[in-house]
């Protein structure tokens, strides 16, 4: 199966919440992309940012360095960083590296939403 | 902090071999002759977020440059042989079955000059890369992904650490000397690789900070530290081995 490039889209959901959809797969090759779409969202100043994983199908090491490093620059600025479609063996992984410590993990953007609306409102 | 999850009917994804099973407490299946055993068994592994210290990505890389080698073959040469492109007085004690996935590795190490006991997790294994995770008490808490690729017609070999300090000690001992001897590590086990292919070529190395504080929350992790327990535990491996003879 040929690799696919990663591609990032950000969307705004409410006004303290961006989105950024990722399609494809977060490896080596995804840094830059990654980075410019969080550089990107970070710009609209949210208090939080959402990763969209629902049409990312590969993750490999090196990936996983890459969003711990957008999670250190999350916390750097005081913004939550939460993370939304991964599959089931993902978030395994997510466990297993013990990202899940610092970032929650939701089924879908419509639950990540929702809790994000809830502590925006408190 | 995670919440139940997922989208359902997923397929076996086509990384799932490549990466460790287990959770997060190391199992040692053998302990090979003459390596010392300490710091490892029923200890969590740990990545950059649970450290101490500053977090910082380095990069070491070396270009295989005329030479006619696949990443694949650098990597499958770099698993096959890791313990000996290591400086001298530093041993990697690797699992009978070689680096692969979920698999725990005995490291005897000298760090300035003191012996350290630890290991790591081979957190990933795939034919182009592999990713060892620290445990507690280790210098660090983090990944070392090792890979190799194609660069502008050259087979390029890296090393990338993405590491925090452990605990307070650690962190004083990295900002007294210890980067530099990281790096010197680093610079000596990429060279014995190019040598192995026959490249006499420089290692170049790119520090990056990604973030500048330290994690106070975490500076208990010191009760873990692996570089006191095996010195404190030295005399009574002393008299065991004492005993044996």
């Amino acid at each position: 199966m040929p690799a696919r490039t990663l591609e990032a889209h950000i969307r705004h959901h409410q006004p303290r919440v961006t989105v950024i959809e990722l399609h494809g797969e977060v490896n080596a090759f995804a840094e830059e992309t990654l980075n410019t779409a969080y550089g990107e969202a970070e710009g609209q100043n949210p208090e939080v940012i959402l990763l969209n994983f629902s049409d990312v199908d590969y993750i490999n090491s090196t990936g996983i360095a890459l969003i711990v490093s957008l999670l250190a620059r999350a916390r750097k600025s005081h913004r939550q960083l939460l993370s939304c479609g991964l599959s089931e063996h993902y978030v395994e992984i997510f466990n297993i590296t013990r990202l899940a410590d610092f970032m929650s993990v939701y089924p879908d953007e419509t639950s990540a939403l929702a809790d994000a609306a809830k502590d925006t409102t408190h | 902090m995670t919440t139940p999850s997922t989208p359902s009917g997923d397929m076996q994804p086509r990384d799932a071999t490549y990466w460790a099973q287990q959770g997060t407490n190391l199992k040692l299946s053998d302990v090979p002759a003459g390596a010392i055993n300490l710091n490892v068994e029923g200890r969590s592994v740990v990545g950059p977020l649970q450290g101490f210290g500053k977090m910082w990505q380095k990069t070491y890389r070396v270009r295989l440059v005329d030479a006619l080698v696949q990443p694949t073959e650098v990597i499958a040469t770099w698993k096959e042989n890791f313990q000996s492109f290591w400086p001298k007085g530093n041993r990697f004690y690797a699992p009978l079955t070689g680096i692969t996935p979920g698999e725990v590795a005995l490291l005897n190490l000298k760090t300035g000059g003191m012996p350290l006991s630890t290991g790591v997790l081979v957190l990933y294994a795939d034919d182009e890369s592999f990713t060892l995770m620290t445990p507690q008490g280790h210098m660090f808490a983090g990944w070392i992904t090792f890979s190799a690729y194609v660069d502008d017609g050259a087979t390029v070999a890296q090393a990338q650490v993405l590491m925090r300090a452990n605990d307070p000690i650690y962190e004083m001992g990295l900002t007294m000397g210890g980067h530099k001897q990281e790096d010197k590590f680093w610079e000596h086990t990429l060279k014995s690789l190019a040598a192995r292919f026959g490249v006499l070529a420089p290692v170049q190395i790119q520090a990056v900070c990604v973030d500048p504080k330290r994690k106070w929350a975490h500076a208990k992790n010191i009760r873990h530290n692996a570089a006191m327990r095996t010195v404190l535990s030295a005399p009574s491996r002393w008299f065991h081995r004492g005993r044996k003879q």
